[in-house]
């Protein structure tokens, strides 16, 4: 699928700043910057003959920038925005005169500082002293310029006791320091500054971004700020402009350019389903802070147990163990955990993880039930769980090497400790999305989870468990290649009513599992949902053990991937279908499965379909 | 204002030329234990290399002051050489720079031969060096070498720029340039003298242009004779037309530069 990246002007009319009465400095008319590729390559004359002969030479273009107009005024901090190998570095290399546009104009007044990369023309055999004068004599500065100002750019670039060495003896953090200096002694009228705050540590960007804020107050000089780091653009930029493609997307104050690209930049996703997020981004909605919760440890073991502190199991209970690292035992557990009334909680399978054993020590169970064969939870685990809740503690291990054979065992223990449902799930090893959209069905319900022994190959223990009359009804997760049609007719041959339950994308499965779920079309009445507990598609472990949180609190998964605008866009719509039945946000996974705005946005969305919903009613 | 600004416009230049040079000049003779000595001694040992093999093996010729004749020859041949060869590359060397730095692209050849004169200039010493060994006069004649110099600037320039731009698109030239040179040392009477070719080779010298110099620099340093004002105004228009035609290559070309480097 090729990536979809949206290009279109975000904002329809050029925004109209009220300070226009400044002058302009750099004005940017109508700006194309074409790039022969085809000619590019060309660097013999056989090569030209031969594309000359074949009239290839103007053919494969490429638009590095596309009608692109801005204007600088003075004292304006201008940011350029957007993603790598947007024309950002091209536009300033436009600005700085170094390229010529193919078409359109570029019209600076005042004088420049014309440096796109700190360090150019630095010879490394050369001192450091013979560079400072070389670098700025190509930077335009004139002898007695440099001769006055040597000693700044010494003490500024902290390499006094280095002068007269050659310079590729420095670290490359001290050739950054130099270049930097030179580059800012001199206080220009515009000045570029081009992705330099990346380099050295952080005590010198600061010190560079001192600098450059001190160039700004104290100057007034007009600065271009290229990067990708809106963090940076938004503290130091008025405005800002985000490039995508060699497309002006958005032209505005920094402060909206930056929100916008927060959410929007270098996501891919339709064209409506941008406009859908954008839309919702402009809208002034307030999201209370009690909307949204944010449940995350520092690894999936750490979100189980946050997890398992938020159901409030009292203490003196049984606590189920799950292999962490398989996503189909942890799944079946839910059930078992909903029969016993008991959380999962998740190990590794070499020793339990810290944050597992404090979480039982808390728990004090009086018993743990460890799933799966001594491969899958290592006899360490259980000196471990010993070493936590004491010598006494009753350790039930439920074997099982596969998935199908823990499901299997783990039924089986179940029927001895509690009554399941009279539904079943069967799927196969891997189908981990649609069983997390399930977790709070399973949990509630107490619903088995069976696997087939491998694809098209049902086990004859699973079919007689399923098939021994427990089971009115017999959910199926995947398609014919993973559970034949011909095992379905014979349970229907036997009385249990089968459904396949399969949808066309993630998404769209996610969508199909939560509506029957809440529907009474699966069986009986259906559970009621309000509140969504949102996890990473890219991280399904943070749900592993969350079935129970869900089924605790009416909760119903959905799965999305922030970074996709098609996903976001679904979860949106998904939350305004529900016309305001969906109370809570939880997000599953620290900041970097879903950062600030990102839960913004779907909150947003949550108070808009609770507004509309009432205003219905 | 706008002669100002040429003016603080070539100042700038020719600042960020001199330190090109004296960075050339640095780098050349770095870690080498005679230094700058070697632009001296480099011509004089050439010199005795040719002598040698000229008069004991080939033996050719009887011309009077034969070492001095060769230095001559390869001294400002060598001048024309490594300035044009210099400047061929300036442009692609300085790649990095052109993309980065607003420039005037125009120094980058410019200051390969400046550093090639400086150069010379220090060979000079190498002639000089000859002239007392073998006791030639110097006479008022010399005083026409700073003219004989602006003509080769001019045309080493010229040539210069014109290949400059050229490797840039093409950079067979780079490749091709190594053996033209080579070929042009052969068509020069550099160590033999003009009567020894055919009469049509003899003929032809007049359109080679470094005929006309190494013959003017020998008629100043050696015969004491000044070339006459038709000699003169000859190598004044090869090094016009040269410079003109390489200037306006390489303004034409210098836009597109940065798209080929």
């Amino acid at each position: 699928m090729p990536e979809n990246v949206n290009t279109t002007p975000l904002a329809a009319q050029p925004p109209v700043f009220a300070d226009d009465n400044r002058a302009t400095m750099v004005k940017v008319d109508h700006v194309s910057m074409i790039f022969n590729m085809a000619s590019e390559q060309l660097n013999s004359l056989k090569e030209y003959a031969i594309a000359l002969a074949r009239r290839e030479l103007r053919f494969k273009e490429f638009r590095a920038l596309d009608d692109v107009s801005f204007e600088v005024k003075k004292g304006d901090v201008f940011g350029i925005l957007g993603t790598n190998g947007s024309g950002k570095s091209t536009m300033l290399k436009i600005i700085a005169g170094v390229l010529e546009p193919t078409k359109g104009t570029c019209s600076i007044h005042g004088n420049i500082a014309p440096l796109i990369e700190l360090g150019a023309g630095f010879d490394l055999e050369l001192t450091a002293r013979e560079n400072i004068y070389l670098n700025g004599a190509l930077l335009g500065y004139s002898k007695k310029f440099i001769e006055q100002h040597f000693d700044e750019i010494v003490d500024f670039a902290e390499i006094e006791k280095f002068l007269d060495m050659p310079m590729k003896n420095y670290s490359s953090g001290m050739v950054a320091r130099i270049a930097f200096a030179i580059a800012t002694v001199i206080v220009p009228e515009i000045l570029i500054v081009d992705e330099v705050l990346s380099v050295g540590d952080f005590m010198f960007q600061q010190k560079c971004e001192r600098r450059i804020t001190q160039l700004i107050k104290e100057h007034d000089v007009t600065v271009l700020i290229v990067s990708h780091n809106n963090d940076q653009i938004e503290r130091l930029c008025n405005k800002a402009i985000w490039i995508e493609k060699g497309h002006t997307r958005m032209l505005g104050s920094a402060k909206d350019v930056c929100r916008v690209y927060r959410v929007l930049g270098g996501h891919v996703g339709s064209a409506e389903a941008e406009e859908h997020v954008f839309n919702l981004l402009n809208e002034d909605v307030t999201v209370p802070d009690d909307l949204i919760d944010v449940i995350g440890g520092e690894s999936r073991y750490g979100t189980a147990t946050r997890l398992v502190e938020k159901c409030g199991f009292a203490p003196g209970g049984s606590v189920i163990l799950a292999p962490g690292e398989l996503a189909s035992p942890c799944m079946a557990a839910t059930g078992l955990s909903g029969v016993m009334d008991a959380p999962v909680l998740l190990t590794k399978p070499d020793g339990l993880p810290d944050v597992t054993a404090q979480a039982l020590s808390q728990l004090q169970p009086h018993r743990v039930v460890v799933l799966g064969s001594e491969d899958i939870a290592s006899e360490r685990v259980v000196e471990d769980v010993r070493e936590a809740c004491g010598p006494t503690i009753e350790v039930t291990r439920v074997e099982g090497r596969t998935a199908a054979e823990i499901a299997l065992s783990l039924y089986r223990f179940g029927q001895q400790q509690g009554h399941w449902g009279s539904t079943a799930i069967i799927t196969y090893d891997g189908c981990t999305g649609d069983l997390i959209s399930f977790s709070p069905y399973l949990f509630q319900k107490k619903v088995p989870v069976f696997f087939v022994a491998s694809n098209g190959v049902v086990g004859d223990d699973t079919a007689q468990a399923l098939q021994s009359g427990q089971f009115s009804r017999l959910l199926v997760l995947g398609g014919s290649y993973h559970v034949p049609d011909a095992f379905l007719e014979a349970c229907e041959a036997r009385g249990v009513r089968t459904q396949r339950v399969c949808g066309n994308s993630a998404y769209h499965a996610n969508e199909l599992i939560n509506n029957l779920m809440t529907s009474g079309d699966i069986e009986g009445d259906g559970i009621s949902i309000d509140r969504l507990i949102v996890s990473s598609v890219w991280n399904p472990f943070d749900a592993f053990a969350g079935g129970a949180y869900a089924g605790k609190t009416n909760s119903a998964f959905l799965l999305a991937d922030p970074q996709n605008l098609d996903s976001v866009a679904h979860a949106l719509s998904y939350i305004e279908k529900k016309e305001g039945a969906v109370r809570h946000l939880t997000f599953l996974g620290g900041d970097t499965r879903f950062n600030k705005l990102d839960r913004q946005m779907l909150g947003k969305a949550v108070v808009k379909a609770m507004r509309a919903n009432q205003k219905d009613s | 204002m706008q002669t100002t600004r040429t003016k603080s416009d070539f100042k700038r230049n020719w600042f960020t030329m001199t330190s090109l040079v004296s960075k050339d000049f640095k780098l050349k003779y770095r870690r080498s234990v005679l230094g700058v000595l070697w632009s001296v001694l480099n011509p004089l040992l050439m010199m005795c290399v040719l002598a040698a093999v000229f008069t004991n093996v080939i033996k050719w010729g009887n011309i009077p002051n034969f070492p001095m004749y060769l230095i001559l020859g390869n001294v400002l041949f060598a001048l024309m050489a490594d300035s044009t060869s210099g400047a061929m590359t300036s442009i692609l060397d300085s790649a990095p720079l052109i993309k980065k730095v607003r420039v005037s692209k125009m120094i980058f050849p410019l200051e390969k031969v400046l550093f090639q004169l400086v150069n010379f200039a220090i060979s000079l010493i190498a002639v000089v060096i000859v002239m007392l060994i073998f006791q030639i006069a110097p006479t008022w004649n010399l005083l026409a070498l700073p003219l004989l110099l602006v003509f080769m600037l001019l045309f080493c320039s010229g040539l210069g720029m014109l290949l400059s731009a050229l490797a840039v698109f093409f950079r067979d030239v780079c490749h091709l340039w190594g053996v033209v040179i080579t070929a042009w040392t052969y068509a020069t009477p550099l160590f033999y003298p003009i009567d020894m070719v055919p009469e049509w080779l003899q003929a032809a010298e007049v359109f080679n242009p470094m005929y006309h110099y190494v013959t003017y620099f020998r008629s100043i340093a050696m015969y004491n004779t000044m070339p006459g004002l038709q000699e003169q105004l000859i190598c004044l228009g090869i090094a016009l037309v040269t410079f003109v035609v390489g200037l306006l290559v390489f303004k034409a070309s210098e836009k597109k530069f940065i798209l080929y480097v």
